[in-house]
């Protein structure tokens, strides 16, 4: 095999990781001093955990030349149902696993089974439910914060195992297991098949609504333990909470090289695209760059790397 | 791939073309085009290594070869789509080294591309102005003249025989023979000089190629010059004027048709003579349980298909003759679950098998090689070996074909086997399915099929745009299964194969049975006289 060809394919494996290298380096000469600091590196990482948790659930509706635009949504109403299960007095543990995976799995069913039954394109389909699940949250909780809920889960979610965060390694374990899942399981291997041609799938006698249920309730139980991340960090259960995280989501998981037109992507891309998102956040962060300028950098930055990446995948 | 000196089957070429040297003096008109020691690599595998080609005004020229030889490469560098790595065109006596898309097209070069490329969800009128529509002014505004664009469009349409055409509806729900009409349409919109048609006739039945070669006859008049590629012998025969031959991406002879068999064309191509009828040895036995029983199979509308009923005995292949849109793809939908029945039932070795949905039917041990293998056939973004695995893990697989790990050494076993035995010509099993040629991408279908070992096979257009060498490996295999007691269906628009393959052939027209003929005494006159018959 040629040259050429060799570069494209380690560009296909390790572009995502030399963007974020670059970003790391550009932050690191504007701000020699506290940037590269290891307090900091950690905390980059931190801060993106809920970004890769959400990313990685979005990862799968793309796959399949999808999309879930509800995962915002969905965060902040299994957070706000485990929050409420706690102030009732369930055992933390039980409340997660009713609120973030229950509720999770539960809400991207309700996508899932709206896309089989209508037909209509994901992006349609969630853009309702978004607004669905976000009204419903409100509801439940009167738009006001939840609060007051168990110490021992904050702490337990927001401590630490040796100097390594709880949500980063609950972050980096799940993408493990879905990286597992996509590269070495069958079921994974269909959600490539169904992406790269539904048609052919059908003939193949692959189970397409089978598939495209089951990617949408990985992209809901992502965001469900998000939600439960989220409110861990807040220590409050917000109504509000993930509102445009559908957009940082999309964002990692398409600056991790996932093709908008299904069929091809990576896991451990994804979790670098969410890297990216979040290392980008605090630098601009720790360059005091005010909040509104911050928007404008991000937006043009995701653009860049995209092009970046687009361009060098195209010298080939 | 290199050609191997001591290959047993390189035959001297020099005894066969008596035309290809000398001032024979036939060939006084000045070529349009003159290929010229053209190459092409492609991740530094030569495709075309130094190939020659001229086409003359008022001539038709066959290009021939195998599966790969590098037809459709040499056309795309014609037409600008690929650069060539070495060698010239000559355009109207003008040397390039190569040619962009806009220098082709405005030397009045057009081509039918082997792959459809009409755009599904436009319509027909869309599809044949796309990139141009015609605009005129009203209040001085630029707005696109529909009206002009359906007279236009009718009469090309028109000479093609699909007067009563929809040009309003979606391409996409259009059978992929008028699709292939439409793409031809398309290439005759400009002002054509020189017309590349890379098997164009691959979905059409023979009313549809006649009217197609009727038109080409009429531009050979008005002198364009045209080049034909196509696998269908008889067809070369009958439209062609002269040949060249490519094999392993080096020309290896020419001349004029007339002058050589076609035994002496396929050895030129394959380098071999090879086997044309397959019908089963011996009587078939039509009074035991038939292998595979078909009741009253009728569609969910109740029109495309009404009422089927069939037997497929042991050693015994059943084809499905009939014009395009008798109906006879919706009939193997249903069968194979694709497609909702209001009734039916399929039942193989005295089980019921009545599939409801694919899942089903390739659990029970059914097959279904699709007419489209780009729509429905492939999967592009898996390699070779993931095309040929996804079926198999399907089948072997509890619980709706989805769980459990991928064993991978399996797999590449089976993908190596399927590759060796269907000579599928490729750099390796882990090459993209969409850098194979056409002919190479139908066999690894074949092979995905072939690797979950099926009871039951449904073959719809099984050789479509496969070359004469590996089309007879196709019903060698075919035949096989049959004698293995396996029922295969065989549906083909192309009569020479029904009648080469199938021991009972069943005529289709309307969504019903016309009647079944028996394949030993059966000709193409009177599968037609069947297939137009009137009557509902
Ligand atoms: N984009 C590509 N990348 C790599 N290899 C290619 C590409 N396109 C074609 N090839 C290779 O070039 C060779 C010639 O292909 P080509 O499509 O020209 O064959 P063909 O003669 O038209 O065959 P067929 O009769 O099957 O259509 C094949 O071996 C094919 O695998
Ligand atoms: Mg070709």
């Amino acid at each position: 095999m040629s040259q050429r060809v060799k570069l494209g394919k380690l560009w296909d494996i390790y572009g995502t990781l030399c963007i974020l290298l670059v970003i790391v380096v550009l932050f690191s000469a504007l701000s020699p001093t506290y940037f590269t600091r290891p307090e900091n590196i950690v905390q980059i990482f931190l801060q993106s955990s809920i970004t890769i948790m959400i990313a990685l659930g979005e990862f799968f509706p793309i796959l399949i030349a999808g999309i879930d635009l509800s995962v915002g949504s969905v965060l902040a109403l299994t957070g706000m149902i485990t929050a409420q299960l706690m102030v009732a007095g369930f055992d933390p543990t039980l409340a997660v696993l009713i609120g973030g995976v229950g509720g999770g799995l539960a809400l991207g069913a309700v996508n899932g089974l709206l896309v089989n039954f209508t037909g209509l394109h994901p992006f349609i389909i969630t853009l309702g439910t978004n607004a669905i699940f976000r009204g419903v949250t409100m509801i439940i909780s009167g738009a006001s914060p939840v609060f007051g809920f168990s110490y021992d889960f904050v702490d337990t979610v927001t401590g630490f195992v040796g100097f390594v965060p709880v949500p980063v390694i609950f972050a980096l374990s799940f993408a493990a297991v879905l990286w597992f899942f996509t590269a070495k399981t069958r079921l994974g291997r269909n959600i490539y098949a169904v992406g790269g041609n539904k048609e052919s799938a059908f003939y193949s006698g692959i189970d397409v609504k089978l598939h495209t249920l089951i990617v949408f309730m990985i992209s809901g139980l992502c965001a469900g333990l998000a939600g439960v991340l989220s409110i861990a960090r807040l220590g409050a259960a917000e109504p509000a909470a993930g509102t445009g995280f559908e957009t940082y989501a999309i964002a990692a998981v398409i600056i991790g090289g996932t093709s908008f037109f299904g069929g091809k992507g990576r896991i451990p891309s994804v979790v670098i695209g969410g890297l990216i998102i979040g290392t980008i956040n605090n630098g601009l962060n720790i360059l005091r760059v005010p909040t509104f300028y911050q928007l404008v950098v991000m937006g043009g930055l995701i653009i860049s790397a995209v092009a970046l990446d687009r361009l060098i995948a195209r010298m080939r | 791939m290199a050609i191997r000196p001591d290959d047993p089957n390189e035959i001297d070429m020099s005894n066969l073309a008596p035309n290809t040297a000398g001032p024979a003096g036939i060939e006084e008109v000045a070529p349009i085009v003159r290929m010229v020691g053209i190459e092409k690599h492609f991740n530094n595998v030569a495709v075309l290594k130094g190939v020659n080609l001229d086409i003359r005004p008022g001539e038709v020229h066959v290009l021939l070869g195998e599966n790969g030889a590098g037809k459709s490469t040499l056309m795309k560098i014609l037409t600008g789509i690929h650069e060539p790595t070495g060698g010239e065109i000559v355009l109207d006596g003008v040397s390039h080294p190569l040619v962009t898309p806009r220098e082709a097209s405005e030397a009045g070069i057009s081509i039918i591309y082997q792959e459809l490329s009409v755009i599904n969800e436009l319509s027909a009128l869309e599809n044949l102005f796309v990139g141009r529509l015609p605009v005129k002014r009203r209040l001085g505004v630029p707005v696109v003249d529909w009206k002009l664009m359906e007279t236009e469009a009718r009469s090309i349409i028109g000479r093609l025989g699909l007067g009563g055409l929809d040009l309003h509806k979606p391409v996409g729900e259009m059978p992929i023979a008028h699709r292939q009409i439409i793409e031809i349409a398309k290439s005759l919109m400009k002002n054509v000089r020189v017309l590349v048609m890379d098997e164009p006739t691959s979905s059409l039945t023979s009313v549809e190629t006649e009217r197609l070669f009727a038109l080409v006859r009429q531009l050979k008049a008005e002198g364009t010059a045209v080049l034909f590629i196509s696998h269908k012998l008889d067809e070369v025969r009958e439209i062609g004027d002269t040949f060249s031959v490519l094999k392993d991406g080096v020309s290896t002879g020419h001349g004029r048709i007339a002058d050589y068999t076609n035994d002496d064309l396929v050895r030129m191509m394959v380098g071999r003579v090879v086997k044309q009828r397959f019908l089963a040895e011996g009587s078939i036995d039509r009074t035991s349980m038939p292998v595979l029983k078909v009741e009253n199979v009728t569609s969910a509308d109740r029109k495309r298909v009404r009422d089927v009923s069939f037997e497929v005995h042991h050693g015994e292949v059943l084809g499905f003759a009939g014009l395009v849109g008798s109906g006879r793809t919706d009939l193997m939908n249903c069968l194979f679950g694709a497609e909702r029945r209001a009734g039916g039932r399929i039942i193989l070795n005295g089980a019921d098998i009545t599939p409801n949905n694919p899942v089903e039917a390739v659990k029970s041990g059914m097959a279904y090689l699709t007419e489209n293998r780009r729509q429905t056939g492939f999967t592009p973004n898996f390699t070779i070996e993931g095309n040929i695995a996804v079926t198999k893990s399907v089948k072997d697989a509890p619980l709706r074909g989805t769980w459990g790990l991928v064993d991978r050494k399996a797999e590449r076993a089976v993908a190596e086997e399927q590759r060796r035995q269907l000579s599928i010509r490729c750099a390796g099993i882990d090459q993209s399915i969409l850098e194979l040629s056409g002919g190479n991408q139908q066999k690894v279908l074949v092979g995905k099929w072939m690797s979950i070992a099926p009871s039951v096979i449904i073959f719809d257009e099984p050789t479509r745009g496969i070359d004469v060498g590996a089309k007879s490996q196709i019903h060698e295999i075919i035949r096989a299964l049959a004698n293995a007691g396996k029922a295969v269906i065989m549906v083909s628009s192309e009569l020479p194969e029904i009648l080469a393959v199938c021991d009972r052939v069943a005529v289709f027209r309307n969504g019903r049975i016309m009647d079944t003929l028996d394949g030993a005494t059966a000709t193409e006159e009177s599968i037609l006289s069947v297939a137009m018959r009137d009557g509902k």
